[in-house]
């Protein structure tokens, strides 16, 4: 290699990183010992070194370059063979979106939107959303203003691969030296090499998401030990007792302790409870053919309890009782035994009906409004007990002819903005209600007016629930926080940051001791109440989460999102059991029959479907060999006529009640 | 680059009143407006979702603005998704529908009902996992396209906004219009002043409105008045009209237009008195359903088919008046050759058996009757013999382009007459592989030879032959005669010619061969039908074949 080309080459590349003083020097330095130089013998006669040194001295910023690396790695993996060629490809949408995203911060617009817009196609499928968000970064103040851009560049993305993937990938960085596809792939990609033969295509769903830096703060956080147990105590094991023994008091402590101790160490070894589990069944079909009530709740899996880390209301005897009546009429669902569906249409809403909300006896319906209004109808004041909702419907022709004139609904008025969300207490009596004008209210439904506006949020407020039990109740914001309350207390209790966008919805654990939320980020998380902690991270919705429900037993989650897919989480593992597909819009709403057996969920596409989550949970330990059979579990669709279905709600005798507006078909 | 062109960018800075902004500025611009732009749909989306929409809507929008603290922009009212409309002629151009107002409409206008109050409706979407078949459900088994609802204003009266049926307002001027016309039809009293009508019908602009009420009225009328042959000859001719008028769309109405037409063309009776020419208002009809079915047969593929079905069927039942039977033929005449091949030639000797009795005096004592057979017979004839007219005409041009090629030569003498030229050529080429055919096909050959002695009789039969319309045939028949004398002091010519060509011609005759004896065979089926009648549809070219 000719030593004046290797001058002007380092002569390039001290330039162009700006180091402009060494270059002069070096100029200089080149002017004394003119042509006489000895430092150039030993890398004159290197070709490794020449092509290394030209390749830096080539201008790094010709954009060309990165649509020219690009399109060959990508011919290159799609060519290689099949058998690795999906991990192969699954390193090229990081590699495109730090390509393009390098091009932005680069200044060279109108090269990134091209080369954006020729290879786009190719990950379209798995990664609409993301590439319609990045579509719009045109500028480097944007990727600094991004937050999915920043949290994109800033952490490296994780790709398990295996050895020979692996192996195929650096020869053929190294033997096309393409530095720029090296460099991109060293800065942003961390790969998990694992010995042995590649996974199948099918089962990566953390290949779907990049969400930054998430993926092992995630597996991190999910190694964490929570206790998904039902609270010891609670109404459902008093009901158990009292069918066992008449005096329910007698002995109950011990019993108790000692139920206690072996749940917990159930608790300890999820793994292998679900053949424990099996055998605690058969122990009990056998012996309790006498007993009734007992033989009812054995099919309800008996979860282990834990003690709640909350201060807890104390429930009137009334309302207990009431509960237990509730829960002892009970019927029985399971794929077999359908509920009964009573729907409460909305009409005249004008579009303005942004949520509803139905009380745990199905008698109360609140709705909020574009128009800061919350309206609240009695169900069994108009004459339309749940029950016999049929023969109501006359009486209701009567009671608004009777009533013409007057409204058959209370009037909330307070908000200043449109009301997103809102809530019954568990008896009923309250009602909370929240909205864009970052407050929520606590509205008494005796009284029909408002007792407090708590104000903490700093953004519209997109949902609120209240705890299982009352006076607790959880909101989440556009801040992307979401917050924990008490009736009593104006400032919120716990806070809990870390979702990246939204946070959209919030669900309480059966226990209380856990709440879920839904993001915009397209993750589900789930905080412990007490420590304001992240303990979950559910990776694997691929747009933004609408809708989440809590099974009875606090075992599993399922969670809607925009496009229409409902995922069973696993709470122990974080892991997703399988996904629903059947919706073609958003879920709004889900609920889970009282002993968890079925699965509501309401959606856009204006239908209410049935799923059977025994049979789907059942299956986990199957579903590694039959890997699609199991995944379409769909009982039931009832298709409303034209009303898009907003809530559900499953009463404690598992009748189900669902709300939702008519809307006038698009003309 | 950007989504939004500098353009863009340059018109809103004039419009704000910057007018001394720098392209490059505008290039700078550009992308951040874009970016903003997405910025605020992704929040006013997350606004839509949730209010539970999956439309986007002003309200949206402003939600959008409000959170990133811009002031929201004023004056879109919310009530419901925006219309857009398309630009014509541009692909991705929408503009909303904005219509000027004026004040005192507005003014004046009455105040707008109330709008109706948020109610609530229960009713039962399953009992046990089954969906009762209630109203207030979706229809069972019906992937459900979002209907209205109509059980709410059955139930609990105008719960919902109720979209009436639009009032048709009609101008008073329309309206006296078409009384008008109306009374002229009924009174028949005066022919000219109805002539003058007709011709405004068919040419005024802006009678669209009335295209309901006519085709009513025509409908009303024809069942009514079947009786009454002027009546309905009016009718038929206001049909004509509307079709004729270019300012008229009339499809959306020819489903009620059709049955009365078709009632005009095969109905038993038409008109109650003897002197009634109803065969003329059948052969006028039968023009109008084949204007019709030109102009719209492409659009709706069934409307010739069902139409021709129905002719069919009227024409094959023997219980049938011989007057339907009649209708159904010129109706089938009228549209085409091919239709007339297809379903009245293959028709053709069953029918001619079942209408010999009634065709002879003798036979059939009832005038009437034998001289309603004597015009179904005509009309039969004229069907098939038009037909076959045009058969014959068809396959003379085929070989055409390889004279014309061989001739280069002689190309200006092509060039000066070359129709004539083509058919002289064709006939004497046709001569010899005919006669070829002549004497191979044994059966075929004799009766051909039969059937040209009569020939020079071909004159005095087109005479005799009151039925056959003349004015149609004439001049076609004696253009072919004048034809054919050029063509004799031709043929000595070309015939010379011809000689070298005929091995090269061999090949191209092959390929029409069958198309000559398909021909052939129908010409010697009909012949035998009809005896020297057929004869005046031959062209004299043609004839000069069998010669």
């Amino acid at each position: 290699m000719d030593p004046e080309l290797v001058d002007e080459f380092v002569r390039g590349y001290l330039k162009k990183k700006g180091f402009n003083s060494s270059a002069k020097a070096f100029e200089e330095d080149l002017h004394h010992n003119n042509g006489s130089s000895f430092s150039s013998i030993d890398y004159h006669n290197d070709p490794e070194l020449t092509k290394l040194i030209r390749s830096f001295s080539q201008s790094k910023d010709d954009p060309t370059q990165y649509r020219e690396c690009y399109s060959k790695l990508r011919s290159w993996a799609y060519n290689s063979l099949d058998l690795y060629k999906h991990e192969l490809l699954r390193v090229m949408y990081p590699v495109f979106i730090h390509c393009y995203m390098d091009l932005v911060g680069k200044g060279h617009t109108q090269e990134a939107r091209a080369f954006f817009n020729s290879f786009r196609k190719d990950h379209e499928m798995i990664h609409l959303r993301d590439l319609q968000k990045l579509e719009g970064v045109l500028a480097p103040s944007h990727l600094e203003e991004m937050e999915f851009a920043c949290s994109l560049r800033q952490s490296k993305v994780n790709i398990k691969i295996c050895q020979y993937s692996y192996d195929l990938l650096l020869q053929y960085l190294h033997r096309t030296e393409s530095t720029l596809m090296l460099g991109i792939i060293n800065e942003h990609i961390n790969f998990q090499v694992y010995s042995g033969q590649p996974n199948s295509a099918s089962d990566d769903i953390e290949a779907v998401t990049i969400v930054g830096s998430f993926q092992d703060k995630a597996n991190h956080i999910n190694q964490k030990e929570i206790q998904w147990g039902l609270l010891e105590d609670s109404l459902e094991d008093r009901l158990e007792k009292t069918g066992l023994l008449s005096d329910s008091e007698k002995g109950q402590g011990e019993s108790k302790d000692g139920d206690m101790d072996d749940s917990k160490k159930r608790a300890s070894e999820i793994g292998k409870q679900g053949s424990s589990l099996k055998k605690l069944k058969k122990d009990k079909a056998g012996n309790a053919t006498a007993k009734v009530v007992r033989q009812e709740t054995s099919t309800v899996s008996p979860a282990p309890r834990v003690k709640s880390e909350l201060a807890l209301p104390v429930m009137s005897t009334e309302v207990e009782q009431s509960i237990l009546e509730d829960l002892r009429n009970r019927v029985q669902l399971s794929s077999v035994a359908m509920p009964s569906v009573s729907f409460y249409t909305f009409v005249n809403t004008h579009n303005g009906l942004n949520c509803a909300s139905i009380s745990h006896d199905g008698s109360l319906v609140a709705s909020g409004f574009s128009d800061s209004s919350i309206k609240v109808w009695d169900m069994a004041k108009i004459g339309q007990a749940g029950s016999c909702a049929l023969q109501g419907e006359n009486d209701t022709n009567d009671q608004i002819v009777g009533t013409n004139g007057r409204r058959s609904y209370t009037l909330l008025l307070g908000h200043s903005g449109p009301v997103y969300s809102a809530t019954f207490s568990p008896p009923g009596d309250f009602l909370l209600s929240s909205s864009a004008d970052t407050t929520i209210r606590l509205w008494s439904t005796k009284l029909n007016a408002n007792l407090v506006c708590y104000k903490g949020h700093n953004y519209p407020v997109w949902d609120v629930q209240f705890s299982p039990f009352g006076h607790y109740f959880a909101s989440c914001s556009h801040d992307r926080t979401a917050r924990i309350w008490s009736m009593d207390r104006i400032q919120p209790l716990r806070i809990m940051a870390g979702h990246l966008s939204d946070v959209d919805c919030v669900q309480w654990h059966p226990n209380c001791n856990y709440i879920a939320t839904g993001s915009s980020d397209k993750t589900v998380r789930l905080w412990d109440v007490q420590t304001g902690e992240c303990v979950r991270i559910f990776i694997g919705h691929r747009s933004m989460v609408l809708s989440l429900a809590m099974s009875p037993d606090g075992r599993y989650m399922a969670s809607g999102d925009e496009d229409g897919t409902i995922m069973m989480w696993d709470l122990s593992t974080a892991r997703c059991i399988t996904p629903l597909m059947g919706h073609n819009s958003c879920v709004w709403s889900l609920a889970y029959s009282g002993e968890g057996s079925l699965l509501a969920s309401g959606s856009a596409d204006c239908t209410v479907k049935l799923w059977d989550v025994t049979s789907s949970t059942k299956l986990t330990k199957a579903e590694e060999k039959n890997g699609n059979s199991n995944r379409l579990r769909s009982l039931r669709t009832f298709p409303t006529k034209s009303t898009p279905v907003h809530a559900l709600r499953f009463s404690r005798r598992n009748l189900l009640f669902a709300a939702g507006a008519l809307s006038k078909p698009a003309s | 680059m950007s989504i939004v062109p500098k353009e863009t960018i340059e018109v809103i800075a004039q419009s704000i009143g910057i007018t001394n902004l720098l392209p490059e500025a505008a290039l700078m611009l550009a992308p951040d407006v874009e970016y903003r732009v997405r910025e605020i749909m992704q929040e006013a989306i997350k606004c839509m979702r949730h209010s539970k929409r999956t439309t986007l809507t002003a309200a949206d929008v402003d939600g959008a603005l409000n959170l990133r603290n811009v002031e929201p922009i004023y004056g879109f009212a919310s009530g419901g998704p925006f219309r857009f409309r398309k630009a014509i002629g541009h692909r991705d151009l929408f503009y909303t529908d904005d219509r000027e107002v004026e004040f005192k409409d507005v003014i004046e206008a009455p105040l707008p009902k109330a709008p109706l109050d948020t109610e609530i409706v229960c009713h039962w979407l399953a009992i046990e996992g089954v969906q009762p078949a209630i109203p207030e459900n979706a229809p069972l088994e019906v992937i459900r396209a979002p209907a209205e609802n109509k059980i709410h204003e059955q139930k609990d009266g105008p719960l919902i906004d109720v979209r009436l049926p639009v009032k048709h307002v009609l101008s008073r001027e329309l309206q006296l219009y078409f009384q008008k016309i109306a009374e002229l039809t009924m009174s028949k009293s005066n022919p000219a002043l109805f002539k003058e009508a007709l011709v405004s019908l068919a040419s005024d602009s802006g009678l669209h409105p009335l295209v309901p009420y006519f085709t009513n009225f025509i409908a009303d009328e024809v069942s009514r008045g079947l009786n009454d042959f002027q009546l309905l000859f009016n009718l038929m001719h206001i049909v004509r009209s509307l079709l004729q008028n270019p300012h008229i769309h009339i499809e959306p109405y020819l489903h009620q237009l059709m049955p009365s037409v078709v009632t005009c063309l095969v109905s038993r009776k038409l008109g109650n008195r003897f002197a009634d020419n109803h065969w003329e208002l059948r052969d006028f009809t039968a023009t109008l359903v084949a204007l019709i079915c030109k102009r719209y047969g492409n659009v709706y593929i069934t409307l010739q088919s069902r139409l021709t079905k129905t002719l069919v069927n009227a024409l094959l039942d023997p219980k049938k008046a011989l007057t339907q039977h009649y209708g159904a033929i010129q109706g089938l005449a009228a549209l085409g050759h091919n239709v007339v091949r297809l379903l009245i030639l293959s028709n053709l000797e069953p029918y001619l058996r079942l209408l010999e009795p009634e065709l002879d005096a003798e036979k059939q004592k009832n005038q009437m009757k034998n001289y309603e057979a004597w015009r179904v017979y005509g009309a039969l004839l004229h069907a098939a013999g038009l037909c076959i007219h045009d058969r014959l005409k068809i396959f003379p041009p085929l070989p055409s382009p390889s004279p014309n090629f061989l001739h280069k030569g002689k190309g200006k003498i092509i060039n000066t007459e070359p129709h004539k030229r083509k058919l002289s050529i064709d006939s004497s080429e046709n001569r010899s592989p005919q006669k070829r055919l002549i004497t191979t096909d044994g059966p075929d050959g004799l009766q051909s030879q039969e059937h040209t002695s009569p020939a020079p009789m071909q004159v005095d039969d087109t005479m005799g032959n009151d039925n056959l319309p003349q004015n149609s045939v004439q001049p076609s028949s004696s253009e072919q005669a004048s034809d054919a004398n050029e063509s004799k002091s031709r043929n000595v010519k070309a015939i010379e010619g011809g000689k070298g060509r005929a091995i090269t011609m061999k090949a191209i005759l092959g390929q029409i061969w069958k198309d000559d004896l398909d021909s052939g065979r129908l010409l010697v089926k009909l012949h035998e039908l009809y005896g020297e009648r057929i004869l005046p549809f031959i062209p004299s070219t043609e004839m000069s074949i069998f010669l």
